[in-house]
Order: structure tokens, then sequence, then C-alpha cells
């Protein structure tokens, strides 16, 4: 198949799309709030199963009384796995729950409401200085890896102005970085380790999409350098590598989709909140690459071209 | 690549099934009951507590204590020995010493079914009782019975420190010992026991909790308030010893200040459910290549085969060099990742020789500069993921591996992480998308070369050529 679409003449049409998108993905913040996971913000998570009724407010004031008045709240859900319902207690507290007092609340727990055969699933703990500096180091290490990913560019793409392309790069990552926040915030998960391996490996497929093209951009720059205006090698590189581009995403975002399917039924939640945003961003990732990373670093490079076109006349003229 | 021959193919082929039949059976032989591994098989992975359910605790000094790096070791020491002691065996812990930290994380016992993890933990974090008693009787559980029973000589605050230490005889042979240091009262308990002792060549038995570790022989009485264990230890082994009794006398209580528990069950249905989703993405991931690409899509289904066996076989560690990994969800997410890159590779090659060949090349030559073409993509695509992958390892990884002491200088600030399962995603992706490097480029090539020389593989509408020209 062969594609002749004029990316370049339409730069502004997706540019319009990713500033909608990304303004969508950030104000939601605001509509709909952060839900950020204990592993990062410190407080304890227990979840128990039962069978039958459980009165809410009740079981409530049960862990109040045992935890010596620390607030608590719950939620009620099922547990696919199991067919039980389930009962999830959460509490912030600015020290981490201490085992003992943990021992305490489930076997408080445990004998008052030992009808309903409740038992402990799942307990999460996390003191909140140890959130922030798991949050912090995961921010460094992408911070670090966007550095690497620009140094790099810059050295194998010299010849179509490396530094700028691993700028125009970077900014592809951000781009998908966010959109992907913006689905987690909007469908109401938390901001959690799976929330990081999503980014991670976006920053991953998105790049490589980049790549992909750039080096198609490469190799013709050379080719056609003589024969063919800027415009004309993007849109040519970005038109030979779409078959590519589409069978990879729709091949990787399938596989994406059976592991959500599968997982959807299964009732799996960590890995649904893990396949979901990742077909998102997968799907983010080879837009941004296409249409808006290659028009823009288009543009950014024929502005740049014009910069050092008035500075080299500027120059001549003071010389002569 | 004119010089492959067609049996090159099988060869390859072969080669692929044979290692992957390895890698997921292992190769064991059996006498009785007794099993021994030569190589490990996929039923030697070891699953994150995420899969399989655990407990993951730090435990930290309390507030007003700043403890020093041989108190944590110490600490560390009687931790690792309670959990032998509990019968878990398959625990990892390492120390922060930055932040006084310990970080231990084990899986599910799987023979308990009422494993009760929070008194577990609460069991750990005690503080470790250190006893030498007189004699070694015990009752066929291993429990103190008798005089060890009834008479503790000296307990962990008598000790004032405990290190190893060695001799040389003459023959220049090393014999590695713990001297212990003893407090003035434990220097005269110790002289009364030991001259009362010497006199029947009695033995006093050194316990932690209820673990014996060494039983010597009393020689002569000591009342120098200097004694020393011997026995078949080498240096590391009386090291450990002295560490752990030095954590006897340890001068605080370890607080939790993270505990997380997983329940089995909720692991056991996320394994399942991931082993089938992977089989259908595969599946559907071979029908749609071999449509689409044809011969090329067909060997690209054999290399990506022959990618997920060789990542498999990194993490249960089929390579004696390589140590194995735990295998953690989003361990699991960079497998398929990688898998994604695997058809990337594929997709670009086979899209380059169809390229090729329409552009009138003919079919050797096709293959030839189809491959050479879009090498340039997929290693740039490639190492800046495996650049990714060495970043995430380096960040979340125990302070001792290679790629942390290579990141020291960006992760400086921070203390070893609790989160070992973003760990385990950058492993399977490093070693995802190096095999890919190998199966996806290299053994790809080899295979569709050496088919391209087969009579009936000559068309090149096998290849995706549109064209209907002759080679």
């Amino acid at each position: 198949m062969r594609f002749n679409f004029d990316f370049i003449k339409n730069r502004k049409i997706y540019f319009i799309i990713s500033a909608i998108l990304i303004s969508v993905s950030l104000l939601s913040t605001f509509v709909f709030g952060v839900n950020l996971d204990i592993q990062f913000k410190g407080g304890t998570i227990l979840t128990f199963l039962y069978d039958g009724e459980i009165n809410q407010s009740e079981f409530e004031k049960t862990a109040v009384d045992a935890l010596g008045g620390l607030g608590v709240t719950s939620t009620i859900g099922e547990d696919f796995t199991s067919g039980r319902k389930n009962i999830q207690l959460s509490l912030i507290s600015n020290a981490g729950l201490s085992s003992d007092k943990q021992i305490e609340l489930t076997n408080t727990i445990t004998e008052k409401y030992s009808a309903n055969s409740i038992e402990l699933l799942e307990s999460s703990d996390v003191s909140p200085s140890s959130g922030k500096e798991f949050f912090l180091k995961c921010i460094v290490a992408v911070i670090l890896s966007f550095i690497v990913l620009v140094v790099y560019i810059a050295i194998r793409f010299k010849n179509i102005g490396g530094w700028l392309a691993g700028f125009c790069g970077i900014l592809a990552l951000v781009h998908d970085c966010i959109i992907v926040y913006g689905t987690f915030v909007i469908c109401g998960m938390s901001i959690d380790a799976n929330f990081m391996a999503v980014i991670l490996t976006i920053l991953g497929y998105s790049i490589n999409d980049t790549i992909v093209i750039y080096d198609r951009v490469r190799e013709n720059e050379i080719l056609y350098r003589k024969t063919k205006t800027r415009a004309e090698i993007v849109n040519l590189s970005i038109n030979q590598s779409l078959t590519r581009s589409i069978n990879t995403s729709l091949t990787t975002i399938m596989a994406m989709l059976v592991v959500t399917i599968v997982a959807a039924v299964y009732g799996v939640d960590s890995i649904f909140s893990f396949s979901f945003p990742m077909m998102i961003g997968m799907l983010c990732g080879a837009y941004s690459s296409i249409c808006f990373i290659c028009p823009l670093w288009y543009l950014l490079s024929e502005k740049m071209d014009k910069i050092k076109k008035k500075n080299n006349r500027g120059k001549k003229r003071r010389h002569a | 690549m004119a010089k492959i021959k067609k049996p090159v193919f099988f060869i390859v082929f072969a080669l692929i099934l044979l290692f992957a039949a390895s890698v997921f059976f292992g190769v064991k032989t059996y006498y009785g009951d007794m099993e021994t591994v030569y190589i490990k098989g996929i039923d030697n992975i070891r699953f994150g507590i995420d899969i399989k359910g655990g407990v993951d605790v730090t435990f930290t000094s309390p507030e007003d204590v700043d403890a020093t790096e041989a108190q944590l070791d110490a600490a560390k020491e009687v931790i690792v020995q309670r959990m032998i002691t509990l019968g878990i065996t398959d625990y990892e812990s390492y120390i922060d010493y930055n932040n006084d930290r310990i970080i231990v994380r084990f899986p599910w016992k799987e023979s308990e079914k009422n494993f009760d993890p929070e008194a577990a933990v609460k069991e750990l974090g005690e503080t470790a009782q250190l006893t030498f008693r007189e004699g070694y009787e015990t009752d066929e559980l291993g429990n103190w019975t008798g005089v060890t029973a009834e008479n503790v000589i000296l307990v962990g605050a008598d000790v004032k420190e405990a290190y190893a230490a060695y001799t040389q005889n003459d023959n220049g042979e090393m014999n590695w010992l713990v001297s212990l240091e003893l407090t003035d009262e434990g220097a005269k308990k110790f002289g009364e026991a030991t001259s009362r002792l010497a006199e029947t060549r009695g033995v006093i038995s050194i316990w932690m909790d209820e673990t014996c570790f060494s039983y010597p022989t009393v020689q002569t009485a000591i009342t120098d308030g200097k004694a020393q264990i011997t026995g078949n230890f080498d240096g590391e082994e009386a090291k450990a010893l002295a560490d752990k009794i030095n954590s006897g006398a340890l001068p605080f209580k370890l607080v939790t200040s993270s505990f997380s528990t997983i329940s089995p069950s909720l692991g056991a249905g996320a394994l399942e459910a991931m082993v089938l989703a992977g089989i259908i993405a595969f599946a559907f991931i071979s029908v749609f290549m071999i449509i689409t690409y044809r011969l090329p899509g067909a060997v690209a289904v054999i290399s990506l085969f022959g990618q997920v066996a060789g990542t498999l076989a990194f993490i249960s560690g089929y390579f004696e060099f390589v140590a194995g990994s735990i295998l953690t969800i989003p361990g699991i997410a960079g497998i398929i990742l990688a898998v994604g890159m695997g058809v990337d590779a594929n997709v670009i090659t086979s899209e380059r020789i169809k390229e090729e060949l329409d552009n009138g090349k003919t079919l050797y030559g096709a293959i030839d500069s189809g491959f050479k073409r879009a090498f340039s993509a997929i290693l740039d695509g490639n190492v800046t993921m495996i650049l990714v992958a060495i970043i995430l390892m380096g960040a979340f990884g125990t302070p001792d591996s290679i790629f942390s002491k290579m990141l020291k200088f960006a992760f400086f600030m921070f203390g070893p992480s609790t989160a070992g399962t973003i760990y385990s995603f950058g492993f399977t992706l490093l070693t995802g998308v190096a095999l890919n490097l190998f199966f996806g480029v290299f053994c790809s090539r080899m295979m569709i070369s050496s088919l391209s020389k087969f009579k009936i593989f000559k068309n090149p509408k096998l290849y995706g050529g549109g064209a209907k020209r002759e080679v």
C-alpha cells in the first residue's frame, strides 16, 4: 500500500487536536481530582472478603474503636475472582500503622464478623516518607531517561539536526505522558506503580515510533537533499513508514486488547488498570509521532534555518 | 547473503525449538522422589508477591535512634535467621543504610493454609534472644530439654562485642573463629560455668531464639571475659555468626514503616489470566503476521517464539552466568512490550523487503538490502529501550547490582526501593529487547535468506511483492 497524505499541510489540525487532548487531560485533574495511591502518599488500606451483609457505618465504627480514634473510610465492592463481597478500609495516618495495631484491628474485626466468615485479603501500609521517596525516585528516573534519550538521538541523528530532533522526540513523550495521565484521572484509577509502568512503556513505544520515522527522514535527506524540499522529504518519510506504523500499532494494540478483555473477564483489576491505559498510550504514541511531532520538527527546523540565514546575512553585511 | 545455504533454515529452526523445549521443561532427572535439576525450567521461575501473594515489609529503627551499619547488619541477620526458622527460604532482604531501613519481602508459604503473615512479621521485628546454655540436650523437635533448658549461662546482653577473626597454623592455612568480648558480669558468669564444665569436657550450646548454631566443647576455664567459638567456618560464616551474636544485644526494637500483604487467592487469578492472555495474544500476532507478510511473517513467528523462550530462560535462571529474576505483573508487561518490539522489527524488515521488490530488485537483492536498510531503525529503537531499561534497573534494583552502582550519581539521595515490581519490568524489557536483536534480526535474516534458496519459495508474492516479476 502506498500512502500520500500531506501531513505538513494539515499540521494545524493536528496541533489543535493535540492541544485539546492535553487541555482535557490537565483540566480533568481539577474536575475529577487525582487519586494518588498510598504507595506514593502513604497510608493504610486493608481489604477484607466476606459473605452476607455488613452494616458499613457500624463496620467503620468498629475499626475506629479498635484503632483508638483514628479516622477511617470504607468502600464496599465485589471480588470477581471469588464472587464474594469485599470491604476496603482506608486510613491516612502520618505515621505508618504498626503491625501490632494492625493485628489488633484485624483480630477485632474477624471476631466481630465471624458470622460473615470475614478474612483479610490484602493489606498495604506505607509511611508517607517512604511514599514520597518512591514518587521522587520515579520522577528522577523519568527525567534521567529523557536526558539520555535526547543525547542518544542527538548523536544518532546528527544529519537532521540532532538536538532539535531529540527535543521534539521528548516533546512527543511529554504529550503522551500527559494524555496517559488524563486517562488515569478520568477513569478514576489511582496513580500507583502500575501508572509508572505504563508511563515507562509508553515512553519506549513513543520514542520508537518517532525514531522509525526519523530514520526514514535521515535516509531520504541523503537521497533527495538536492531534489526535494524539506516539507516533501518529511511527508515522504511519514508516508513510507505509515504501513509499518499502522501494522505495528495494530498488532501491539490488539495484543493489549486481548490482555484487557481477559483481565476484565477474570476481574483482575491490577492488570486492567494497566492494560487499558496502555492501549490509549500506544494509540497516542503512534498519533503523536506521525501527526504531531514530525510536522512540529519540520516547523522548528524551518524557523531555525531562517534565524541562521538572518545571522549569516547580518555577518556578511558587517564584513562588507 | 548469498553464502547462506539451504539447510541453514532447518538448523536455526531446530535449534530454536530445542532451546525452547529445554527452557519450558528444563533438564531434570528423577531418582525416586529426588529431583536433580541440571537446567532450570519455567516451573523454576519465582513469582513476585503480586502474583503469588506474600508479604512486603520495611523495618526501621525507632525515630530517636540512629542505627550504625554494624547494628543494621546484625538486625538483618536476626530477621533472616528467623525467616529460616519459620520455614521461609524464598525471601529477599536488603539494608538501606542511609535511612536505617531493612526491607524484607517473602512469598506465601504454599504448604500452610493458615499462615498468619501479621504474626510472622511481628515475630521478625522482635529483638533476638541470644543464649549460651549448658549442654546440648534436645528433644526430637529440636527444642531444648533437661539441663540445656534449665541452665542459661549467658544472654545477649552479657556480650559486649563479637567479631570474626582467624588464626594461621604452621601450614599457613587460615582457621576462622568468632571472638567474643564479654561484659564484666558476663565474664564472671562465663568464668564460673567454664571452670565447672572444663573438668568434665562439657558442652556449651549457643542459641538464637530457638535455633542452635554451635555447641563447642569447653577446653579450659575462661575467666578473662574473652571467648572464642571455633568450628568449621569460612570467613563469611564467621562474620555471619558474629553478626548474629551482636544482634542479640541490639539496643533498639525494630518497627514496621511499611507493611503489605497480598493474599494468594488474589494473585492466582492474575497469573492464570496473564498466561491465557499471553497465549491468545501470541496466537493473534502469529495469524496477523502470517496473513500480512506471508513467508517473512511465518519466519517472524518462529523468531518471536525464540525471543519469548529466551526471555523466560533469563528469568528462570537457565543461564548459569545470569542470576534469575523474580517475575511480577509489570515484569510480564515488560515481556509484552519486548514482544511488541520484536513484532516491530519484523514488520519494518518485511515492509522494506516488499518495498525493494516493488522497486524492481531481485529477490536476493531485496532481502539483502531490506535487512540492511531496516537495521538502523531497529537498532536505534531497541537501543533507546535498552537505555530506559537500564535506568529502571539501576533506580529500582538492589543496591549491589551493577546498574545501581552505575547510576549512583543520579539516585544517591535515595535508598534501595521497595518497588521490586518496576525492577522486574526493566529486567524483562532489557533481556527481551536484547534477544530481539538476536532473534528478530540475526536469526530472521538467516532463515529468510536460507528459505529463499528453495525453488518453491522464490515467488516474490510470498514476500509481499506485488508485481509478477521473475527472479
